[in-house]
């Protein structure tokens, strides 16, 4: 009944048809899976990253773990997987169907290997099966290949340019993504090696290494595996400020192609990953949660959102934040005071315990008609209040001579 | 017998208590007659500290079990929640009960003060004699409970097992009775004076043990109750049969318990209870009077009793329509007779539920014009060192009010007594 509109937009030279990508996972590490993502609409899948033959791979399970509340249980996902139980030989095979089954999606693979030779006999083959994209994972928290255990591909400058190269020498004209972690001191340092390197763009962010939990009672970590356990990669809605921010900073540094990864779990999360640099944006942890099915708000959200903004295209959105991020030096120095909408309060009382134990006791609290007033000669205009108001009754005006501007967050 | 309120699983208190904004200056805590530390109790919950949560409402309240089953959710706490303002009021009274039916096995120590050398008399042992019985007790104070009946009162007697079983309402009396109270005098007091000189001071909860007559024609004939009567004797565990068609007769809290518990009785029976005024004016708790309508309990609105008709026994009851009219002065509406609208309805057994009255014990006491028993803000009565508190003070209430006015007259009667005066 309603028109559908047109979300395609080309990455690398490839055909999206929405900016929304099944990322290198459990989601894609079945051909039947990957079939079925497809046809539910995503634009394309990274198959599971694969390996040589030479290479076993362990897998240990129970893998998942999450930490969450009882409203929300899965606020993160950590994982102690490594990568695909199936070898190149099969993954080769499956890019062949795929790209015949679905002309119009991106089929792209992701490897990871130890020598040279591995990597490039990767890409090599996958090239051959006509795969549309290769990414590289230089980042999976758990498992190493050829470096020092517990340490990432990723967090050397010079492995990370020298095995690009390697990549890129063997693709030539098939783009090459290499997937980096935010758990690096200077990640604009490590975008640069991936340019430098040869690249043609920068997966930002692969998961993060983290301790899931630990069971306060038996003292064993999540996941447990016969009562011990081991770091995971965390992913899902919990590093979305991170993945962010990650996104953002390589943007603002470096010419280079950037696919988002890590954290959005709607298509607002989507549209600031875009906003701050991404092309496009993977998914894992969202479809991994509620199924493939996702992907029908993710892009009716979108369609809407474009309409909305008077925008034509996802291409649009990409960078339209980045000219406001600034570092915190170069801000100006607004007066900033908050500002309490009395007729929205419900009279909680809770910005005033913050701002009394956690702002700068700038609130006072009228215990009859049970409602805040600001001080404004105390007020420093911090905005902790605004943070915790049930309500969004609170905002923070912002001025600098007679220009006033207002700072207030959507939930 | 199963319990009507069915509690919370772990996972809807959690989800419960997730959604308490955790108030600053919270209003339901201040709401609550016995001031239970609503947020901070709700803070426990949700960081999984059960045994911190059961220790915050016990301890404010000692028929904490009790409350959280039969408290008037609109009356108190729920009503004053700052959460409905976005979608509903939190349910406390149902964390509470979470709380105490997830916790109460545990053994926790007891810190009681040492004696103080001080006795008090408890005339009446229920919820306000006993909570102030358990704060002086905790303060190091030798307690003496007068009480004739069983330990408890109103909800250990009168309230229906359905709402309120037996067992706990009777583990939170003995308790009480365990560890705060020195001695229980088998002995009704009707004067105070009887025990004036043998204590340093003297709490006067005795409720109140009469009930409102109807003043109609044949009111005193066979197949005439006593509401309370009836309630007590379905809590004793003694089979209630009053006939096919029973009214009941009365509008409050009594009235409808009563009706749900005949229905309940013998489901066959057509119990029918007459009101003078609409479903608006009724003066029952909500959970009293949606239990009713679920049971198949009905109305006849807008009925004023006029004759019970009957020559041995109770054969009907004639009524008069009654309309309503607006009180500028008063939210409820007022009554009044309808001329030339009188009609019978035929009946096997009738209800009285029409209130309870002040008794006229404690004649050295002074009362308030509706005859209980007056106080002044510390709950102190005319007679010096005599406080008082729950229904005899206040009319009929609440087992919270009662419980709040315990505690409170707990607090005055200690500073009454450190202040070395006599009573």
């Amino acid at each position: 009944m309603y028109k559908e509109r047109d979300l395609s937009m080309s990455f690398l030279g490839i055909h999206l048809d929405s900016p929304f990508i099944l990322s290198a996972a459990p989601p894609t590490d079945e051909l039947e899976m990957a079939e079925n993502g497809l046809e539910a609409g995503w634009a394309g899948v990274i198959l599971k990253t694969t390996s040589v033959e030479g290479n076993p791979v362990n897998l240990k399970n129970p893998m998942m773990s999450s930490f969450g509340t009882m409203n929300r249980r899965v606020m993160g996902l950590g994982n102690i997987d490594l990568i695909s139980r199936y070898h190149i030989n099969d993954i080769e095979q499956r890019v062949k169907y795929l790209k015949k089954k679905f002309s119009n999606k991106m089929i792209a693979a992701s490897i990871m290997g130890a020598s040279k030779d591995d990597w490039q006999s990767l890409v090599l083959r996958l090239k051959k099966a006509e795969v549309d994209l290769i990414e590289c994972s230089f980042s999976c928290p758990q498992g190493s290949m050829g470096e020092e255990a517990g340490k990432m591909l990723a967090q050397s400058i010079e492995a990370t340019e020298k095995v690009t190269s390697w990549v890129k020498e063997a693709a030539e004209e098939t783009p090459i993504l290499i997937k980096i972690t935010p758990q690096v001191t200077d990640i604009v340092e490590v975008a640069k090696a991936v340019r430098k390197g040869g690249a043609d763009g920068i997966t930002a962010s692969n998961t993060i290494p983290s301790l899931l939990g630990i069971d306060i009672m038996s003292f064993e970590p999540y996941p447990t595996l016969f009562g011990e356990g081991s770091y995971s990669g965390l992913s899902g809605y919990a590093i979305k400020p991170i993945t962010l921010r990650t996104i953002a900073e390589i943007a603002r540094n470096v010419d280079i192609i950037i696919s988002g990864n890590g954290g959005a779990w709607n298509w607002r999360d989507a549209v600031e990953f875009m906003a701050v640099g991404a092309s496009n944006v993977q998914f894992c942890s969202l479809p991994m949660h509620y199924g493939f099915r996702v992907i029908r708000d993710l892009k009716d959200g979108l369609a809407n959102f474009l309409e909305e903004k008077g925008l034509k295209s996802p291409a649009e959105i990409v960078g339209k934040a980045l000219k406001n991020i600034k570092s915190q030096e170069e801000l100006a120095n607004p007066e900033s005071r908050s500002e309490i909408d009395i007729d929205k309060c419900i009279g909680c009382g809770v910005c005033y315990s913050a701002c009394h134990d956690g702002g700068h006791m700038a609130i006072s609290w009228d215990p009859e008609k049970r409602k805040p007033s600001v001080d404004d000669d105390k007020c420093t205009g911090c905005a902790m209040c605004m943070q915790v108001c049930p309500v969004d009754a609170i905002r923070m005006k912002e001025k600098i001579d007679s220009k006033v501007h207002y700072f207030f967050e959507v939930r | 017998m199963e319990e009507i309120h069915r509690n919370l699983t772990r996972e809807q208190a959690i989800l419960e208590s997730e959604k308490c904004l955790y108030c600053y200056d919270a209003p339901c805590e201040k709401a609550c007659p016995a001031n239970v530390p609503v947020p901070e109790f709700i803070q426990s919950i949700r960081s999984g500290n059960l045994k911190g949560a059961y220790k915050l409402v016990t301890k404010a309240n000692p028929f904490i079990e009790t409350c959280g089953r039969v408290c008037p959710e609109e009356s108190f706490c729920q009503s004053v929640c700052t959460r409905k303002e976005i979608d509903a009021p939190i349910k406390i009274r149902e964390l509470h009960r979470f709380v105490t039916d997830n916790v109460s096995d545990v053994q926790i120590e007891l810190s009681v003060e040492k004696s103080r050398g001080y006795k008090v008399a408890v005339v009446g042992g229920g919820p306000a004699g006993l909570s102030c019985a358990r704060e002086l007790g905790l303060s190091g104070v030798e307690v003496t409970v007068f009480e004739k009946k069983a330990l408890g009162g109103v909800p250990v007697q009168e309230i229906s097992k359905e709402r309120l079983s037996e067992v706990i309402s009777n583990k939170e009396v003995k308790l009480i009775q365990r560890y705060f109270v020195r001695e229980v005098k088998d002995r009704k007091l009707t004067i105070v004076s009887d025990i004036i000189g043998k204590f340093d001071a003297i709490f006067v909860s005795v409720g109140l043990p009469e009930e409102q007559t109807l003043e109609i024609p044949n009111s005193e004939i066979r197949g005439v109750y006593k509401a309370r009567e009836i309630l007590k004797l379905a809590k004793s565990g003694m089979k209630v049969s009053l006939g096919k068609r029973i009214g009941v007769i009365g509008g409050g809290n009594v009235a409808i318990e009563v009706a749900s518990v005949l229905k309940k009785e013998n489901p066959e029976s057509d119990v029918e209870v007459i009101y003078r005024r609409g479903l608006k004016e009724l003066r029952a708790f909500k959970d009293e009077i949606d239990e009713a309508v679920k049971v198949g309990v009905v109305f006849q609105f807008l009925a004023i009793p006029i004759e019970i008709k009957g020559n041995e026994s109770v054969e009907g009851i004639v009524v008069r329509r009654a309309r309503l009219r607006e009180n500028p002065l008063n939210k409820r509406r007022e009554f009044e007779e309808v001329p030339n609208s009188d009609f019978f309805i035929p009946l096997d057994a009738l209800v009285i539920a029409i209130g309870q009255k002040a008794s006229d014990f404690f004649a050295e006491l002074e009362k308030t014009e509706q005859g209980y028993i007056k106080c002044d803000e510390s709950m102190m009565t005319s007679v010096k060192g005599v406080f008082a508190g729950g229904d005899a003070v206040r009319g009929a209430s609440t087992i919270v009010e009662s419980v709040g006015d315990g505690k409170k007259a707990s607090e005055s009667i200690l500073k009454y007594l450190e202040g070395g005066k006599d009573v």
